[in-house]
């Protein structure tokens, strides 16, 4: 304790002062965001094994994780692809030429591979040109150089700028390929000639540099120490791979485990929450599970056929009774409603007079208890579905009661992975050997600009389009082509919505529900972030400052069409607070009721 | 044993392995699916021309026909090797060398156990027949046999990692730890407990019916009247009675001597065992062709090799069966 000279006023005076401002400093002055703490090791369970984690080489097995496991591995020119405007990340800025057809890409400085070398212009050149080389070696990033937008050639400016050129305008350049193509080293894959067989440990710019990779058990990440966006929070990464949901999330309940890189099942929520040390957390994750129609088979080739069994689902039941509530029911209009690019107040009809009506008018009587039309085609089709997927062979089963009372039948097929994929393939000249099939699809389907032209276009060269279920509209057709080049984003967005609005009128895909995204977690690390799109395993979650606030909104304004090329920038690395996103904690809840009314109407 | 006896038994032992050869070629072919599937998917089959399709499985030579595939396989396997993985991209003898020594430990084990188990508690259960603890015994085990290996793991690890925290969840050892010194040793037995507990109790009670029906039947055998009633001592007469009653025990073992090459897959995905069940199990489930023809080529060749060991070590051991060799 310090003892104050009582003889001396003034100093007296002058002491309570400082200490008087040194209060007033600690009450008034803004505290800084809390930071978290790093963490030497963290083990997180993930769902299958992906190979080698290169882009080439993946095997999708640990699906929807797939793309932030390599991205924590190998980083984006922008992130995300979730985000209507993506932030830079190892770009700096984007500059449009006035028609889209160019990007002038400035990379930030100072950025280097794991092995030392540096992250410069001609890696990006390098990056598109390999992906346009090898577009079968890895058709889920390749086409976002070969055809989304259909890239051409690229120019490096200087060490740190290149110029994109593409054959079409590419108004979304940020976002798609921007924010989903991993950027590659060309020391390393110039002299690759067989991609898919690439066995080397992966060299990225990413936040984890990966040490061992040990075959179908996981892999062993470091922090990356000289990452350019933050320091990295958690020193040693494991991934192990545990493929029974059930043992995953008991290892994390016995503490093995620090995060479960899957949705937490709906009946584990309730042990999950009384588990000490355990807590859970919600996010988004924009994934879908749909039963697809082939639309190039009879009676399915009918848009009203496909309509009238949409309006007889009713999805808000399948939700309680298969995921005990734990989703949100489909809506009509296919795309998430949590992506930038749903059609504001979709929902799903559910309405069984109207689905007799236009069956009837269809021409599909109700004959014995079956629907037939005047040429004897009967309205009775298979579900297949994948054996593996017990929640969804419980919903073809729902789907198939639930039928039964506008008289049409649907047979369940529960078929094994590799079979599934074999019917539903795309034979040049031959209609696929299926009626209806069910998916999942993982946030990419749904944050995707372009994923509408995807997966509705009609069957032509470019994209999935007939692969997936061989739609055919020509209403459909022209605003998906006006929509992928339209340059201003107010337009675009109109295109993208009356797309949905055909969609929901002639139904080739019925979303039976968006799966609830609730993680577990043990608290030994408190770091972990919601990324929308994302999830909470993804590599935000471990960068300091990128795991306590959002990114402040970046301009999309200055990707306007018709004013002079503005340039979307990074943000400031010290600025204005960042908006922050809060992960609430997840009661179980309870199956409601059996819904009285025929509409679910959400935002 | 004559020399031609020994040749027309290797001869006969290496047609049987042609024709595993084969089938093991044949059949993930005839299943529906394709490897090419695989490599290509059905999203993206429609964006890629024939060109861009044919470079990506000409890397497996998935492009020629499957007669070539078949004498390029052979022609592989002639040389010792088993080609390529089109999932892994990795070579299946690496993989089968990775897996093999733990579904040789788990499996092995296990089966040890179970057949001892399994013998004792049946004899004894034999030699009691009828009382309570027969029948407690009988109800005991064929309860827990009629258990899906599934649940019996799955209760295991509940109860035993997940509640108590006596032994690890997932893994045959630390994940990413060298698997040397006293230490791993350690750590892989206390790994391998539940795991070659669950296959034990798989497996237990088969052993046990097989050897309490044996020896029942043994003791109703003459010499073992009168053995008993010429006041022979309990002990001695169960003694006879066993050795005479192992037969169908030690064939139950032979027969599950596949097992030990083929692996326990539910187990191993259970336990997330490292194992070749597994292996040729998400090899199927990807129509991964060299890993499912490797694996079998394995499989089948320690099944062929132990009937062959048995053939030419038959007459040796029984003399009955050497004479009618000679003869």
């Amino acid at each position: 304790m310090i003892a104050l000279p009582s003889s001396s006023g003034s100093i007296r005076r002058r002491v309570a002062l400082v200490l008087s401002a040194l209060l007033c400093s600690c009450v008034l002055v803004p505290r800084a965001v809390a930071q978290t703490a790093g963490i030497e090791r963290l083990t997180v369970a993930i769902p299958g094994y992906e190979n080698n984690l290169t882009p080439f080489t993946v095997s999708f097995l640990s699906l929807p994780n797939t793309h932030d496991l390599l991205t924590l591995v190998y980083d984006t020119l922008f992130w995300s692809q979730n985000d209507k405007d993506p932030e830079p990340w190892l770009a700096e800025s984007a500059t449009p030429s006035a028609d889209r057809k160019q990007w002038t890409v400035k990379l930030r400085s100072g950025i280097t591979w794991h092995d030392g070398k540096p992250f410069t212009a001609d890696d990006v050149k390098f990056s598109f040109d390999y992906y346009a080389t090898y577009p079968g070696a890895s058709g889920r990033y390749a086409h976002h150089a070969a055809d989304t937008p259909p890239y051409d050639r690229a120019e490096i400016v200087d060490a740190q700028t290149v110029r994109l050129f593409f054959k079409a305008s590419a108004p979304t350049f940020p976002i798609l390929p921007g924010g989903d193509l991993p950027m590659i080293p060309k020391h390393i894959w110039e002299s690759v000639k067989e991609p898919v067989k690439y066995t080397a440990l992966p060299i990225g710019t990413g936040p984890f540099k990966m040490v061992e990779a040990i075959t179908d058990q996981g892999y062993r990440l470091e922090a990356n120490p000289s990452y350019f966006k933050g320091n990295v929070l958690v020193k040693k990464l494991d991934l192990v791979v545990i493929r029974e949901p059930t043992v995953a999330f008991a290892a994390l309940r016995s503490g093995e485990v620090d995060h479960v890189a899957r949705n937490a099942p709906a009946e584990l929520i309730g042990p999950l929450t009384n588990t000490k040390g355990v807590k859970l957390m919600t996010g988004t994750r924009n994934e879908s599970v749909q039963m697809l129609f082939n639309a190039r088979r009879p009676p399915f080739d009918d848009a009203a056929v496909r309509k009238g069994i949409s309006l007889a689902i009713d999805n808000q039941r399948i939700v309680e009774a298969v995921l005990l509530g734990r989703a949100k029911p489909g809506n009509d209009n296919f795309i998430h409603p949590d992506s930038p690019w749903a059609l504001p107040g979709s929902s799903h009809e559910n309405d069984l007079t109207k689905s007799r009506r236009i069956l009837d008018e269809a021409g599909y009587e109700l004959k014995s208890n079956s629907r037939v039309n005047a040429k004897g085609i009967k309205i009775e089709f298979d579900i297949l579905v994948s054996s593996f997927e017990p929640q969804q062979v419980r919903t073809a089963q729902l789907i198939s009661s639930q039928l039964q009372q506008i008289g049409v039948k649907a047979n369940v097929e529960p078929i094994d992975p590799a079979t599934l994929r074999q019917r539903r393939a795309v034979v040049a000249g031959k209609i696929p050997d299926y009626d209806a099939y069910m998916s999942i699809l993982e946030s990419h389907a749904h944050v995707d600009p372009d994923g509408l032209y995807y997966f509705f276009h009609s069957p032509g060269t470019r994209g999935f389009g007939a692969a997936v279920t061989g739609y055919s509209n020509a209403a459909f057709d022209s605003l998906a082509e006006k929509a992928v080049i339209e340059n201003d984003p107010l337009v675009r967005e109109q295109e993208l919505f009356d797309m949905q609005r055909i969609l929901i009128a002639e139904m080739p895909v019925i979303v039976l529900y968006y799966p609830e995204a609730v993680y577990a977690t043990r608290d030994v690390y408190t770091g972990w972030f919601a990324d929308p799109g994302h999830g909470i395993f993804t590599k935000r979650s471990f960068i300091a400052g990128e795991n306590t606030a959002r990114k402040a909104p970046t301009t999309v304004k200055a990707v306007a069409p018709t004013s002079a090329p503005a340039t979307t920038t990074a943000p400031p690395t010290t600025g204005p607070p960042r908006n922050t996103t809060t992960i609430k904690p997840v009661k179980p809840v309870k199956p409601t009721k059996k819904k009285k009314k025929t509409t679910n109407s959400r935002p | 044993m004559t020399f031609r006896y020994a040749a027309r038994c290797v001869v006969r032992s290496f047609s049987v392995l042609f024709v595993a050869i084969v089938v093991n070629f044949a059949l993930p072919r005839l299943a529906p699916g394709n490897a090419i599937d695989y490599l290509v998917p059905p999203e993206q089959a429609a964006s890629l021309s024939a060109d861009q399709r044919l470079a990506v499985i000409r890397q497996f030579g998935l492009e020629q026909s499957t007669m070539q595939q078949f004498v390029r396989y052979v022609t592989r396997l002639a040389h010792g090797d088993l080609l390529l993985s089109i999932r892994y991209a990795r070579p299946v003898r690496t993989l089968l060398a990775e897996r093999l020594p733990w579904t040789l430990l788990l499996v092995g084990t296990s089966l040890m156990i179970a057949l001892f188990v399994g013998a004792v508690l049946g004899f004894g259960a034999a030699w009691r027949r009828g009382s309570p603890r027969d029948v407690v015994s009988m109800i005991v085990v064929v309860a827990v046999d009629s258990m899906p290996v599934f649940f019996v793991g799955m209760m295991l690890l509940f109860v035993f990692a997940v509640k108590l925290r006596w032994f690890p969840v997932f893994g045959a050892t630390r994940f990413g730890a060298q698997s040397s010194g006293i230490g791993s040793i350690g750590t892989v037995l206390q790994r391998l407990v539940l795991p070659a507990a669950t296959l034990v109790l798989a497996q237990v009670g088969s052993v046990y019916l097989a050897a309490r029906s044996a020896m029942v039947g043994e003791l109703r055998e003459d010499y073992v009247t009168f053995a008993v009633a010429k006041g022979l001592p309990p002990k001695m007469v169960r003694a006879h009675a066993r050795r005479n009653s192992l037969a169908p025990v030690v064939t139950m073992g032979l027969v599950s001597l596949g097992t030990l090459v083929g692996g326990a897959t539910v187990v191993e995905t259970v336990f997330s065992y490292p194992g070749v069940g597994r292996l040729i199990f998400d090899s199927v489930l990807a129509r991964d062709y060299p890993v499912i023809q490797g694996t079998f080529f394995v499989l089948s060749l320690t099944v062929i090799l132990a009937n062959l060991a048995g053939d030419l070590l038959a007459p040796l051991l029984d003399r009955r069966a050497m004479a009618r060799v000679d003869s």
